[in-house]
């Protein structure tokens, strides 16, 4: 019987089977492309931010990698790549997963409105953790769609264990039932990006040449863990905007020669923001006053930074140096009924904490206006920092009070100025100027590329295709019995039908 | 997923079809150029159905865009597979020899071909590539099924040719055979209405093919009896 059934079996292969086999399957191999099928799930990812700040690397080193995704629990070593949702990961994890893991993906929050309040500042805090020091993992991060709930459900649920399985079998369906997924992205090596900081600045001429200089600056760079996503509505859009916003309302003011008030004003635009160390700021400064023709910044009054006014409709002064009662500043601190936050200037710290301290480095009388209590706030760069409804109605607020303090600061008014629009022409001269980084010793480097594909494989761990190739062998055995058992089963079969004996 | 997982996707195709002609008894006639000429057959009668398709037929592909799924549409374009049936039959009359001996023959190289040509390319694309799908597993699984199918439509053509088929048998083959061209039809539609999953739809097909296999074969052993063969 059994040396029967190996007969039969060995039939198969003694036949035409593996001769034109062995011919034409190298050939397809030779002839057909790598990777002929395309994955079935395919995202944009965003790279988390990698930049080097007075050459101490900072953020995410590298970019591709092809490895099995796991769940935050489930992962173990560096062959793995860890899938989590944003607000899921600790920092605790995330310090972890960055000296041990492959890699990891983070998924972003579905829609923001949803996240309580606790769960926006864990992403915020873990957003300022992971940017602190260097990971030299791929960090990548997802917008999140419904196909990743998939796939983060398949790994948390299923995952295709080593050793926590109870005994063989369950390993065994496990093995069969799971899905896996390899997860890829194919990016070249970072390069350092070939960053010109531009700064813009407008001056409004005053009515008596020599008169003092005003200065309204605001940086318009936003800084958030991933550079893709940083919208920074709050920091520092709103303080871009509150400049531009001044810059017209003034304009108007100062194209008349009867209402034009007596100091200049100087508002200038920077890029480059907290996150970078205002390096753009210090690089105009260093032009504009140690240049020999310098005469942009002689005299100024007061230098006044905008950052982040649309949190609330509150705003807070922040000095480095408490304002002389008598002085420019101390009757704007007034007219504006602010509270002031003060805090000196640490140049041992990596950062400075606003963009004031650039110009009170160099001896200017400069102060911040900021919704924000500190300059430790972590909503400062976040990827939660999106324009809203409310941050415009507190935006358009402290603008409008701004607006009106620096007015009634401009015409030394004792009362409120109802400062109306007037249908009047720009002509604010506007220039820009473009900085170059410092070659040998450069203050900051940023790299890209910040965005890659994703492909996600659905895969089988290699067991499966052994479990596979069992059950194909012991179907195709029962094949081979039915056949070989055809005959009888067919006179049998016969028998009831026509209800007799064949006739041999 | 892999070239190993490709041998497996190859070896549940291949298996089932070689076993068939080597253990079934027709290798001993020495007829593999006849299943090789019903294979050819095959490929014949499929181009004029796409002829015939093509001239006669809408497009369908804007039929895919809209999502409109026109029924009646489906049950016409389902009818141009009676030339199957034509194809068969021109098939069984080139195999000399007995009657099981003609139907298998040309069941076994109709059905080949009929692997060679709708699934061969898919496996290769689909079962090698790193993505895992049990759609490759399943598809290797119909083409078995498909087999059994053809034989049982062989078989059908056979009696319907046979002007010694008992009387009373004759309207039975004529309607089996009437259906066999809507039977992929009936079965989505089944698969449909009772909104059963792909390994379902499988095992309903199996079990389809079987009970079809089972009634052609019970009326060739009333013909075989009758005929002594």
């Amino acid at each position: 019987m059994w040396i029967d059934e190996a007969d039969g079996f060995a039939e198969i292969f003694k036949g035409y089977l593996p001769y034109y086999l062995l011919v034409a399957l190298p050939i397809f191999i030779i002839m057909s492309p790598v990777n002929p099928v395309a994955a079935s799930h395919e995202f944009s990812v965003y790279r988390m931010q990698h930049y080097d700040l007075h050459t101490v690397p900072h953020g995410c080193r590298s970019a591709s990698f092809n490895l099995e995704g796991r769940s935050l629990t489930s992962w173990s070593t560096s062959r793995h790549c860890v899938v989590a949702r944003v607000q899921d990961i600790t920092i605790d994890q995330f310090m972890e997963i960055r000296s041990k893991a492959g890699a990891l993906l983070l998924v972003l929050p579905k829609n923001d409105t949803v996240l309580t309040v606790e769960e926006k500042e864990h992403i915020q805090l873990l957003e300022m953790a992971m940017i602190q020091q260097e990971v030299n993992a791929p960090v990548y991060f997802a917008r999140w769609t419904p196909e990743f709930e998939d796939i983060l459900r398949d790994l948390q649920h299923s995952f295709i264990t080593d050793d926590k399985s109870g005994t063989a079998l369950e390993a065994m369906l496990n093995t069969v039932s799971s899905n896996g997924y390899q997860i890829v992205v194919s990016a070249s090596t970072p390069q350092k990006l070939d960053s010109k900081p531009v700064t813009l600045h407008g001056k409004l001429v005053g009515r008596s040449g020599s008169a003092q200089t005003i200065v309204i600056a605001a940086h318009y760079d936003s800084s958030a863990i991933v550079p893709e996503l940083s919208q920074g509505a709050d920091s520092n859009a709103s303080g871009a905007v509150a400049v531009l916003e001044l810059a017209r309302i003034f304009s108007r003011l100062y194209s008349t020669a009867s209402v034009r008030g007596a100091p200049s004003l100087l508002f200038v635009l920077t890029s480059l923001g907290h996150s970078l160390n205002y390096f753009s700021a210090k690089k105009w400064l260093e032009e504009q006053l140690d240049s020999t023709d310098a005469s942009l910044l002689q005299d100024v009054s007061f230098v006044m930074c905008l950052d982040s006014l649309s949190s609330s409709d509150s705003m807070t002064m922040h000095v480095s140096k408490p304002p002389k009662p008598g002085g420019a500043a101390h009757s704007l601190k007034s007219r504006l009924g602010v509270n002031i936050n003060h805090k000196k200037i640490n140049l041992a710290d990596e950062l400075l904490a606003w963009q004031h301290e650039r110009f009170s480095i160099r001896r200017m009388t400069a102060f911040t206006l900021s919704s924000l209590q500190s300059h430790k706030d972590p909503s400062r760069s976040t990827v939660l920092d999106l324009p809203s409804e409310a941050g415009i109605r507190n935006l358009a607020a402290n603008i409008a009070a701004t607006a009106r303090a620096l007015a009634s600061h401009v015409y030394n008014l004792t009362d409120e100025l109802n400062d109306e629009d007037r249908a009047l022409y720009d002509d604010a001269l506007v220039s820009t100027s473009v900085h170059a980084v410092d070659k040998r010793e450069p203050e900051y480097a940023l790299y890209g590329a910040t965005r890659a594909a994703l492909y996600v494989y659905s895969v089988k761990p290699a067991v499966f295709d052994l479990i596979l190739t069992l059950a194909i062998v012991a179907y195709l055995t029962v094949v081979y019995f039915a056949i070989q058992l055809f005959p009888r089963f067919y006179e049998e079969y016969a028998k009831i039908v026509t209800g007799k004996s064949k006739v041999h | 997923m892999t070239l190993y997982h490709f041998g497996n996707c190859l070896a549940l195709v291949y298996a089932p079809y070689h076993m068939a002609y080597k253990f079934s008894g027709i290798s001993e006639y020495a007829t593999f150029s006849k299943c090789v000429y019903a294979g050819g057959l095959y490929i014949f009668t499929q181009l004029c159905k796409m002829l015939l398709l093509a001239t006669f037929f809408p497009d369908s592909d804007s039929n895919h865009i809209t999502g409109e799924y026109n029924v009646f549409l489906e049950i016409l374009k389902a009818t141009v597979d009676f030339a199957d049936l034509l194809g068969i039959y021109f098939a069984l009359n080139s195999v000399p020899g007995k009657g099981h001996a003609k139907i298998l023959t040309s069941a076994i190289g109709w059905a080949s071909a009929e692997v060679v040509v709708t699934r061969s390319v898919m496996l290769w694309v689909g079962a090698r590539g790193s993505e895992f799908s049990w759609r490759y597993v399943r598809a290797c699984a119909e083409s078995n099924v498909a087999l059994l199918h053809t034989a049982a439509s062989a078989a059908l053509v056979w009696l319907s040719t046979r002007s010694d088929l008992p009387r009373r048998h004759a309207p039975l083959v004529l309607a089996l055979l009437a259906l066999s061209p809507y039977r992929g039809l009936l079965e989505d539609a089944a698969a449909a209405l009772l909104a059963l999953s792909p390994w379902a739809l499988l095992a309903l097909r199996a079990l389809h093919a079987a009970a079809l296999g089972l009634t052609s074969l019970a009326l060739y052993a009333v013909l075989a009896q009758q005929i002594g063969i």
